[in-house]
């Protein structure tokens, strides 16, 4: 289980610029949930995402992860528990290195990256196996460079790197903002299917609301750096379109 | 003629390593470190001072590299940690080197005679030229395939990751400062290992002798980056080999522009100019040809 309690977080404090992204926001996450968060630009919802990476720590409050107080541990660390796909599909891969080496890293995401060769035919044979699910034809294209691939192709494989190790849980920061509908409707459905089949824990932050309301069990609204809308599954459920589109109005 | 184009050949071996190591900082981390010119006379100096104290050349190798491994690692600390430019801490570093240099060595010039050498050791093959070059032929063919092994590890993966994606290899895990120091100490390394051959081969240590030998790295690795966009060659480790295949052609221009008559006090001038057409030449093909 996540849960945030009391966080906080403010920019440039104590000068002209001071910015307060979040105001003592308090939220628990259970296992296995797959939350959606949305909310106009400047809510609060990326600083949520990167105060739990870790690529920010919070002004106040404490952040952990099935009990373990995590908030203060830098990015390379929380990476026992949190993954992370980017909302740019470079991001999320070495464009360098092939799509075998950069699975070989992300299988390592909790291991120790030692002076042993790790890729051999049983973690080629392994990654081809993962990769063919995807149905892009992928699998026998190990060898190439991952920089060769589309923006689609790349975010797909970051979805699958992100569940190559061990993981509690998935973060996904506008996966599909960069991506054409066919690559975005493959990308959201994977992202389900991890969630469901492997009981991983998933929160999309998300500017489609078509997406905010086809896939997940609750639903999130942040303005202003607060939460003010908390939805479960059932009253998710009897949302509607223009109803959702009212709350930016 | 063919004794001055070995003798090259042999100087683009010693050198070899140390262009490997700028091909680590350069092309696998993206980190422009010129510590290079400090590390190098380093690893002569230390070198130097130790065979001249009649202590073998097997406790002078480790020693050297030893060295310029603690002159990468504080480049890699004052940059990853101090937050300070990379370009801007290796300056940093390879001035207060030349103070340390000179300590060391106690004096401008140490030379080395009737010293323990590596290359003494060599001339086994009966031509003292064959048996120098084999020995620097070895000594850079192991550094190259330790290098190649590396590189294919779970750990060569990370570097290059890291110097590829930080963002990516943060959230996967990798200490980016720490892989970075690492491979700054690594790069330094392999440069003081040339200033430990250079300064046996040539049989004396300068504390001078560094200075702009990272343009003759940065040649080295920039004629086997065109090397390699000719060939198309994508893999890492057959990047890596085509450094030292850069390094030999840089040392044959040189020798090159020596042999045809040029006052070896241009030599510098030269390198630069050298080093500045292989730079410029992709562009100024490009601008040429504006549809290819």
């Amino acid at each position: 289980m996540l849960v945030l309690n009391n966080i906080s977080k403010i920019y440039n404090p104590g000068s002209e610029d001071q910015v307060t992204a979040l105001h003592k926001v308090s939220l628990e996450v259970k296992t296995g949930e797959f939350l959606v968060v949305v909310g106009t630009n400047g809510s609060g919802k990326s600083t949520l995402l990167n105060l739990i990476l870790g690529t920010q720590f919070p002004t106040q409050g404490t952040i952990s992860i099935n009990g373990k107080n995590i908030g203060h541990l830098p990015e390379y660390k929380r990476s026992p528990w949190v993954s992370m796909v980017f909302q740019n599909p470079s991001n999320g891969t070495a464009p360098e290195l092939t799509i075998l080496e950069n699975f070989r890293l992300a299988a390592l995401r909790t291991g120790k990256k030692g002076l042993g060769i790790g890729i051999g035919q049983a973690f080629r044979m392994s990654v081809a196996e993962k990769i063919a699910t995807l149905g892009m034809g992928l699998e026998n294209k190990l060898d190439q460079l991952m920089g060769s691939l589309s923006g689609g192709q790349r975010q797909a494989l970051t979805l699958l790197m992100g569940v190559m190790d061990k993981t509690s849980l998935l973060l996904m920061d506008e996966p599909t903002a960069a991506l054409d509908p066919k690559s975005a409707q493959v990308v959201m459905q994977l992202a389900q299917k991890i969630n469901r089949e492997m009981g991983i824990t998933v929160i999309l932050i998300t500017h489609s609301m078509k997406d905010a309301l086809q896939y997940g069990d609750r639903l999130l609204m942040f303005d202003s750096g607060n939460i003010v809308k908390d939805l479960n599954k059932d009253a998710k459920a009897l949302l509607a379109l223009p109803q959702i589109l009212e709350w930016f109005a | 003629m063919i004794q001055f184009y070995l003798t090259a050949l042999q100087m683009a071996l010693c050198l070899g390593p140390m262009a490997m190591g700028i091909f680590i900082t350069m092309k696998v981390f993206n980190i422009p470190d010129i510590t290079t010119d400090g590390s190098y006379t380093l690893g002569a100096a230390i070198t130097a001072i130790l065979l001249v104290q009649q202590v073998p050349v097997a406790v002078a190798l480790p020693a050297s590299m030893l060295a310029g491994a603690l002159a990468g690692t504080c480049t890699g600390i004052i940059h990853t940690k101090l937050k300070i430019d990379a370009l801007l801490s290796g300056i940093l570093v390879m001035t207060a080197l030349y103070s340390v240099n000179l300590v060391v060595m106690g004096r401008s010039n140490i030379p080395l005679i009737g010293t323990d050498s590596i290359f003494i050791k060599s001339d086994w093959l009966g031509n003292e030229l064959n048996g120098q070059l084999m020995t620097a032929f070895i000594v850079a063919g192991l550094v190259a395939g330790l290098l190649v092994y590396l590189l294919r590890t779970d750990f060569g993966i990370a570097m290059r990751a890291s110097g590829n994606n930080p963002v990516m290899t943060k959230a996967l895990g990798v200490n980016n400062d720490s892989i970075r120091i690492i491979g700054l100490a690594m790069s330094n390394a392999l440069t003081a290992l040339s200033g430990f051959l250079v300064t046996q081969y040539q049989g004396f240590t300068d504390i001078n002798m560094g200075i702009g030998i990272v343009i003759t790295g940065l040649g080295s690795v920039l004629v086997a980056d065109a090397l390699r966009q000719w060939f198309k060659i994508k893999k890492i480790t057959h990047q890596l080999l085509l450094v030292v295949l850069g390094c030999m052609v840089f040392q044959a221009v040189l020798a090159f522009t020596l042999s045809i008559g040029i006052d070896p006090n241009l030599l510098k001038l030269v390198t630069a100019l050298f080093v500045l057409l292989i730079v410029a030449l992709p562009r100024i093909t490009a601008v040429a040809n504006p549809k290819k």
